[in-house]
């Protein structure tokens, strides 16, 4: 049952090979930070668009398991296109294989995750969904302490750097989205097989995209959005540029500067099972959320203005990063009603992209003009925005009485008293159609000569008289 | 500026830069007879001036064939010599040096050609008279030299900040074939001192990379007075060289400083410096050499762009600082400020609205 964890570990894993190879990409494809960041960009842009097909796509046109495989193809060809591009020394080619890339991965995550729904319901669900994003991480990580290493290795064998070096080092990194695509093979037959014996329905994502429902959308989702955005805009590109900047600023070796560069996802692996649950049982989302974004702030700060330990930022983020997650997607579960949930999310996802892919290049062009500085305050902007929007978004949810804020006792309890409620509701409803029953007109043959005898005046013995039992259920209605 | 002061011809270069300030004139002797170096002068009187006897100068034994009118008025002198530039090349554990290039056996072309009024640059422009490499055939040796009127910025990287008590001097091979695979370079410097000022090598290291991006260190050759501290003149540069003639951030090279020392053996070989300091080694002046090394981890830029420009600030006083720019500090303070703002009305707000609730309603049970 391992192998849904094993598909997206393979293709985290290449998501961000280029963070643990830029000096390297940037020496040898002489491209500036700009345009090295564009390689995060091309990656996002599909995923603008895509988000909101990926579950129409697996559900309705190719079902699960072609699906999965269809995906996992895109990953391993985009990847095979990225490392070529290297190779023949064409940055653009590298581009479109990032392209291709970003339009497997993300669909692939949405694949991975109706696997898990379809074979693990009920309680595990939330550990399988745990460990799934546990892997991914550890894929990330792997990949951001070895590239460098296998870069290095293949340097000594071909005795130069270059582009073939680097074309080289990511065809190694590729083999594993070939361990994707293997795997994807495997999952698919293992699940004919268990429809076949079984008899276990091929899994759907369920979800309904209608982009109309978007001007449904209240003024606390917007504010959601605009907190998810910020907030990921300030993590991921540095990220993808802080390698360079642990060598310059603090005068890290290149291997220190890999791995605390990563330590933001080893540290989100375990802490994301934790934080969700400690989210579940307590409650009170905006406040986790809130403190999630200020501590992120204080870890840019700290590494913009300070020469202290970068570690303490870095695990500080990694925390921060985790708790967010953890608090905000479920928010929108709070927020929206049911039937628009895959719209919200979808859209949610969409402008993420979005952010991400606008704020990369942004990121490379100030980092070029302006230095580290410059772009850690920009950085700090982004997250200042973020806790505006959440600042905005409690007392938005205090003056209208939302219900995104509460704890969760009182969410338990007032489910209970709606629960019981609506069972009222539905017992009421019910007995209504019933009375409402009895005083139709009866079609059979029994009641329509009783009806015209009692008109023609023949006196009827009592239990027979239609009209007396409508008199007695009178004062029942209302 | 002025050229060669008091002599016609044009086969040797002297340029004498005079800065006048409101109390005090610093002299700027750049020269290329012999060794490059850079004489500098601070004297207390508005007018000095600046008197060479050129036939003494030209001679085997120059001491004394330059001086300050009038005498009495000099606070200050230091000299700045380029003495050496080696190339060594990086095999698995040891280092490989190629034969010197010893900066007095360069030929020197004519800075009049160069002398800008306006802009206030010149260049020294020189190769070897005997190349047996023919690592110079396309390329030269070249120190650019900018003096300043007034405190503010340069433009192109490395973006110095400087004052009117400094000029620039860069260091600029262009086109020089290495002559290894990986060949980096350096370049020694000499400074001239009198005796009781001693020469501090610090670094520092800033948050600030505004005005070039990705270096942090700015590293400084302080001259002090033994008996006080106070600065008394100052060599600054960024710790890092630049491999195109418009520098971007991708052009730069790694740029490293080590090994100050004293250097009481012979003076560098330096007309100028002998002619205004004489010739008592150890004596009324000290000498002490430091190496600037360039190239980074395996030297492939210069390799490719066959350039390789360095700047520093020569100058009279404090090294400059470099502070925040003023958009820097505003953005945070919008960024900062406007959540603490907000969280601070709307507690207002709430607190107001939840003392107006309890009044507006009565209790229903």
């Amino acid at each position: 049952m391992g192998h849904p964890f094993w598909t997206k570990q393979r293709s985290y894993f290449c998501y961000d090979n280029p963070a643990a190879l830029q000096t390297q990409v940037q020496r040898d494809m002489k491209v500036n930070t700009a345009q090295f960041m564009s390689l995060y960009a091309w990656y996002s842009w599909p995923n603008v668009v895509l988000c909101f097909f990926g579950g129409f796509l697996i559900d309705r046109v190719f079902g699960i398991r072609l699906g999965t495989i269809i995906f996992s193809v895109f990953v391993c060809v985009g990847q095979v296109i990225f490392a070529l591009g290297a190779l023949l020394n064409a940055f653009w080619l590298m581009d479109a294989g990032r392209f291709i890339f970003g339009i497997g991965g993300e669909s692939l995550a949405v694949a991975q995750n109706t696997y898990a729904v379809s074979w693990f319901k009920g309680k595990e669900l939330n550990l399988v969904f745990g460990l799934q994003l546990s892997m991914a991480r550890i894929g990330s990580t792997v990949n951001m302490n070895i590239m460098g290493w296998i870069y290095s290795r293949v340097q000594d064998l071909l005795g130069y750097a270059g582009p073939s070096t680097l074309g080289l080092t990511l065809m190694i990194g590729g083999v594993t989205c070939l361990f994707s695509l293997g795997c994807a093979l495997i999952l698919a037959y293992l699940d004919r097989r268990a429809e076949k014996l079984l008899h276990k329905e091929q899994g759907k994502t369920g979800e309904v995209i209608k982009l109309t429902d978007v001007k449904d959308f209240s003024l606390s989702l917007w504010l959601i959005f605009v907190i998810c955005v910020c907030y990921y805009a300030a993590v991921f590109p540095f990220i993808g540029l802080g390698k360079v900047f642990f060598i310059e600023k603090f005068r890290f070796s290149s291997q220190e500067a890999s791995a605390i560069n990563s330590i933001v996802y080893i540290i989100s692996a375990p802490m994301s099972p934790v934080f969700g649950l400690l989210v579940d049982k307590v409650g009170k989302n905006i406040i986790w959320v809130l403190c999630a974004v200020v501590t992120t702030l204080a870890s840019h700060i700290m590494l913009a203005f300070t020469f202290w330990n970068p570690w303490i930022a870095m695990c500080l983020l990694g925390v921060a990063y985790s708790l967010l997650a953890c608090a905000l997607w479920p928010m929108v579960a709070f927020v929206v009603p049911e039937h628009q949930l895959g719209t919200a999310y979808g859209f949610m996802q969409s402008i993420q992209n979005l952010g991400l892919a606008i704020i990369a290049i942004a990121a490379g062009m100030i980092l070029d003009t302006r230095g580290y500085l410059f772009l850690e305050v920009f950085f700090c902007a982004c997250v200042c925005l973020s806790l505006i929007a959440v600042v905005m978004l409690y007392f938005v949810n205090h003056f209208t009485g939302g219900d995104l804020n509460w704890s969760a006792k009182k969410r338990e309890k007032l489910q209970k008293v709606a629960a019981t409620e609506a069972e009222e509701q539905e017992r009421l409803r019910r007995q209504n159609e019933d009375d409402l029953a009895k005083l139709q007109p009866k079609p059979d043959g029994f009641s329509l000569r009783n009806k015209y005898l009692s008109k023609l005046g023949a006196q009827l013995p009592d239990n027979y008289s239609s009209c007396l039992s409508t008199m007695v259920h009178r004062s029942v209605l209302k | 500026m002025q050229y060669n002061p008091g002599w016609n011809s044009s086969s040797v270069n002297l340029l004498h830069v005079r800065a006048v300030g409101p109390a005090d004139t610093l002299h700027f002797i750049w020269s290329s007879i012999g060794a490059p170096a850079v004489l500098l002068v601070v004297s207390g009187s508005r007018n000095s001036t600046l008197g060479i006897d050129w036939t003494r100068l030209l001679s085997p034994a120059p001491a004394g064939a330059v001086w300050i009118d009038p005498p009495s008025s000099v606070i200050y002198s230091t000299a700045v010599v380029f003495t050496k530039v080696f190339e060594y090349s990086e095999a698995k554990t040891e280092e490989l040096f190629y034969p010197t290039y010893d900066l007095s056996d360069f030929s020197w072309d004519s800075v009049n050609r160069t002398l800008n009024h306006t802009a206030l640059t010149a260049e020294f422009t020189g190769i070897p008279a005997a190349d047996p490499s023919g690592s110079f055939s396309n390329g030269s040796l070249a120190f650019r030299v900018t003096a300043y009127e007034a405190s503010s910025r340069d433009g192109p990287l490395p973006s110095l900040l400087h004052t009117a008590n400094s000029s620039k001097v860069e260091f600029v091979l262009a086109g020089v074939a290495p002559r290894g695979n990986s060949s980096r370079f350096v370049l020694e410097v000499a400074t001239v001192e009198e005796t009781g000022v001693a020469q501090k090598l610090r670094s520092t290291r800033s948050i600030d990379d505004e005005y070039t991006p990705t270096i942090f260190e700015t590293l400084s050759l302080v001259a002090e007075s033994r008996n006080g501290s106070s600065a008394r003149s100052f060599l600054q540069w960024k710790a890092t060289a630049y491999g195109s003639p418009s520098p971007r951030r991708e052009d730069n090279i790694q740029c490293r400083s080590r090994g100050l020392q004293a250097a009481n053996w012979t003076l560098p070989v330096s007309s100028i410096v002998r002619a205004y300091f004489g010739e008592g080694a150890g004596s009324t002046y000290t000498v002490s050499a430091i190496n600037i090394s360039f190239g980074g981890e395996d030297g492939k830029v210069y390799q490719e762009k066959r350039y390789l420009s360095w700047s520093v600030l020569l100058g009279f006083g404090q090294p400059p600082q470099d502070t925040f720019s003023p958009l820097v500090i505003s953005i945070m303070a919008v960024a900062l400020g406007t959540p603490l703002l907000m969280l601070l009305v709307g507690s207002c707000a709430l607190l107001f609205t939840q003392g107006k609730r309890y009044s507006d309603y009565e209790p229903i049970n």
